[in-house]
């Protein structure tokens, strides 16, 4: 648990990261570095890409599964890593992380 | 339940007559509801069931060939199970006012059948009440158990037959009927007007009607749609054991509703309460669970990719886009042609350079591309860097000062090339680390060698701070900093056991050891390392001299190298200045001692291509390359006033070593100048190079500093190396006291000998 901590910490110090937020399988955030409306208005965008995303990889062959997820904007970069399912966390959980490229 | 079958519609189309062969609706055949109560519709008419019985008769005796079709019928029936209570089976089935003897022929034989099913359901009310109690005692495990089904074909059943009416003129009965066509046509002929043939006009009565109104229980309709995919489809046929809830809110479908969360709901405000509650509980275990902390890691590692991508790319030698504009590109080489031309003057190298490779004008340069730092390492002195034996990009570095006055805590981190700004591993250690080596023979096994003496062994797969092996229980160990650890690779032809690992460690209590890797860790002695004076010639070890009181009898020792095609040699040097050739298979005398350096000698090496030669490095600001049978130097490189602190040989050319003093580090080629170095680059003002590591797999060189950092250079323009079969010959050499000495060797590409020799 510490080290989550640790490792979260560390993401959100780089310079040149804006947000960072963690979403359950809901698109409920659980924990986020924005402010609320923000937060929500993010979460509940990404959480419906992602699940298409999903569905798309999948649906071209269903052994394969969504990894990653990135979207590079003029202005930003959005990093997703969703969860994959696994039968021990049934609840899964995404993680979105804004960045904002140095140059 | 049956009894649906028996509500009588009167619209039917087909009622005829006015007799009825009303279905008696037997006790058997009723209508429950929910509820238990008994709704089942009366029927219209009641009929007398004496008149029933013959008509079912003759209706048998005439249809005797239906009778296999009736079963066919029930069955059909037994499907239509209508609930509620209008259980009219529409008009077909419904008739109940037909009269049997008013069938005719010229009604269609479907009419008949029509009838006849219902009559036929009548009769078979005994098997069908049978039936009916079987069902009610039937289980849900009778209903799910297998139930062989035969299908045979019936005899042919013929629904309508119409015989044709037309007759060929060559049959034998045409006669006939021409004959009877004939008389046919003069009676329609003789019928206008004939008394023979009367008109009459009759009404029927029409039997009373009565409407039923029959109401139900609002149907709900609900609109549900799914979109099926095909990974539903494989998730549907290989996923087995679920829970329920998690099956539930795992829906994928593409509903806007966001409500399919925890199947548990009942009320909405339940779904709040639960819903908060779960989701503390549940964030819990997301923010512990494995595939976050994996996801945090893959994130961190992307950002890092994304940071660092265009250092990484130099790295791994990827020719790097430029996105400048042409002017710019113009600049830079302007400013690069200017360079050039003034280290012309200054530096001979330059020339050449020219001189062997006439197209390239550019000088080899050093190039800083990232640092190894963190927080963590931060105001650490790098002691000891190394690569992993399997994974190139995997680097241990220990810290640890080297006084004894600035002792603390030490460190050894495993840093990953895909993260520059924090390491994968953090091993603390009590005491300053100077000292590690990955393991080959198990590339887990991390050594790690420490300023008290003692030697721990990790394991680099878990990421526990806790050591695998300690020296602590052995009492043979160390009682002076470990200066040098190395598991080298032996051939132990004696034993014939085949290549082993061995782990070995020089210290300054003048021992080399080797160590035990068993339940605990233990060592025994290679060798030890006797004082030796330096000027007379006298025998090693034996006497003391009675003048010098000397503290202990033993030299300390500081580093030592294997032989890289014979294991079973191996340089050691002192920090009375002596490098000793010793061999593993004699534990008391040296084979040769080489004198030449002033002060203690940090770093011995051999050359990996050229094996006769090895390098060495010394306090005494010089570096001296030595032949393994010459005694004295070869040639000795000073360019610095400052403590050399490191020294190693490149892996891709046998003339280029890098050699790191306490303010800059220096690119040597020996091909190109022995006087000076071809390249260097400064060190911050207040930090110090303490060592120099090159990488194997592309041109890069890896510097660490007192201040924790571990800078990668990229090297840039070196010659190419193409020399893994140079020899180094000797044809002249001069004794030490001389200034210079030369040093012949075939260079490369047949640039003459002469010209190097006179030019220095």
């Amino acid at each position: 648990m510490a080290e989550v901590e640790e490792t979260l910490k560390r993401i959100q110090a780089h310079r040149g990261v804006v947000a960072t937020m963690v979403v359950n399988a809901e698109g409920i955030p659980i924990r986020t570095t924005l402010d609320n409306s923000t937060t929500v208005q993010y979460a509940g965008l990404l959480h419906q890409l992602t699940m298409k995303a999903r569905s798309t990889v999948r649906d071209i062959d269903p052994q394969n599964e969504l990894t990653f997820l990135r979207i590079r904007s003029k202005k930003h970069e959005i990093m997703v890593a969703p969860e994959s399912k696994s039968i021990l966390a049934p609840n899964r959980c995404k993680k979105i992380s804004f960045f904002f490229p140095k140059n | 339940i049956l009894s649906g079958i028996y509500a009588n519609k009167a619209a039917s189309s087909r009622s005829l007559s006015t007799t009825s062969d009303g279905k008696a609706v037997d006790r058997a055949s009723l209508v429950f509801d929910d509820e238990g109560k008994d709704v089942t519709p009366h029927p219209l008419f009641r009929s007398d069931p004496n008149t029933v019985v013959p008509r079912q008769g003759k209706l048998l005796a005439s249809s005797a060939y239906f009778g296999a079709t009736g079963s066919g019928f029930l069955s059909s029936f037994s499907t239509h199970q209508t609930s509620g209570v209008n259980g009219s089976l529409g008009s077909t089935y419904g008739s109940s006012s037909t009269s049997l003897s008013n069938a005719s022929t010229t009604e269609s034989i479907l009419d008949e059948i029509q009838k006849r099913p219902c009559l036929l359901t009548s009769y078979n009310f005994s098997d069908v009440q049978v039936r009916q109690e079987e069902i009610r005692e039937w289980t849900k495990e009778d209903l799910d158990r297998r139930v062989d089904i035969y299908l045979t074909e019936t005899e042919t059943i013929w629904i309508l037959d119409m015989p044709s009416v037309v007759v060929s003129v060559e049959s034998e009965d045409a006669g006939r009927v021409l004959e009877r066509n004939r008389i046919y046509v003069d009676i329609c002929k003789n019928r206008p007007g004939n008394d023979r043939y009367v008109e009459k006009m009759m009404q029927t009565i029409n039997g009373a009607a009565k409407n039923k109104e029959v109401q139900c229980d609002k149907i709900i309709m609900e609109d549900k749609g799914l979109l099926v995919t095909s990974w539903d489809l494989y998730d549907s046929f290989n996923v087995s054991e679920i829970e329920p809830t998690s099956k539930a809110e795992g829906s994928r479908a593409t509903t806007g509703k966001s409500s399919t969360t925890s199947s548990l709901m009942i009320s909405e405000s339940a779904v709040l309460a639960r819903i908060h509650e779960e989701e503390e509980c549940h964030s819990e275990a997301i923010l512990t669970s494995e595939n976050f902390q994996q996801n945090l890691f893959f994130m961190e590692r992307i950002l890092m990719e994304n940071i660092f991508q265009p250092k990484l790319a130099a790295y791994r030698q990827f020719p790097v886009l430029i996105v400048k504009e042409a002017k710019q590109e113009e600049h830079d080489k302007e400013k690069k042609d200017k360079e050039e031309q003034k280290d012309a003057f200054v530096d001979p190298s330059i020339l050449s350079d020219l001189n062997k490779t006439p197209e390239e004008i550019v000088p080899p340069r050093l190039e800083r591309l990232w640092s190894y730092i963190c927080d963590l390492t931060n105001g650490h002195n790098v002691s000891s860097m190394a690569w992993s034996k399997v994974n190139p990009d995997l680097l241990a570095v220990g810290y640890g000062a080297f006084d004894c006055k600035e002792q603390k805590k030490g460190l050894a981190c495993c840093w990953s090339l895909k993260n520059p700004m924090w390491p994968e591993r953090i091993f603390r250690c009590e005491h300053g680390v100077t000292a590690l080596d990955f393991s080959m023979a198990s590339p887990n096994l991390l050594a790690v060698g420490m300023y008290d003496g003692s030697v721990t062994i990790y394991n680099v797969r878990s990421c526990n701070d806790a050591a695998l092996l300690d020296s602590s229980e052995s009492s043979n160990k160390h009682t002076g900093p470990i200066w040098q650890m190395r598991w080298v690779e032996q051939d132990r032809g004696a034993t014939g056991d085949g290549k082993k690992e061995r782990l070995i460690c020089i210290s300054a209590d003048g021992r080399i050891t080797e160590w035990f890797i068993q339940k605990r860790l233990d060592c025994i002695d290679l060798m030890k390392i006797k004082r030796t004076e330096s000027d007379k010639r006298k025998l090693p070890g034996e006497k003391e001299r009675k003048r010098e009181a000397l503290i202990s009898q033993q030299a300390a020792g500081m580093c030592f190298d294997f032989h890289p095609k014979d294991t079973n040699f191996y340089l050691a040097g002192t920090e009375e200045g002596h490098i000793h050739k010793c061999s593993c298979s004699c534990n008391e005398q040296f084979l040769e001692t080489y004198r030449g350096h002033k002060g203690p000698v940090y770093k011995v090496a051999w050359n990996p291509f050229s094996s006769d030669m090895f390098l060495s490095c010394s306090a005494d600001w010089s570096i001296i390359l030595w032949h393994q049978d010459s005694q004295t130097p070869i040639l000795t490189f000073s360019s610095a006033t400052a403590f050399v602190h490191d020294v190693m040989w490149s892996p891709k050319s046998a003339y280029i070593f890098a050699a790191v003093n306490e303010s800059r580090v220096e690119i040597w080629d020996l091909s190109a100048s022995i006087l000076n170095p071809v390249t260097s680059c400064f060190a911050n003002p207040r930090v110090k190079f303490t060592s120099v590591l090159f990488a194997k797999n592309t041109d890069c060189l890896l510097v660490g500093d007192s201040k924790g950092e571990v800078s990668v250079f990229e090297l840039q323009n070196l010659a190419a190396p193409n020399n893994n079969k140079v020899r180094f010959t000797r044809t002249r050499w001069w004794s030490s006291e001389a200034c210079m000495l030369v040093w012949y060797f075939i260079p490369p590409k047949g640039a003459s000998v002469k010209d190097l020799a006179n030019r220095y």
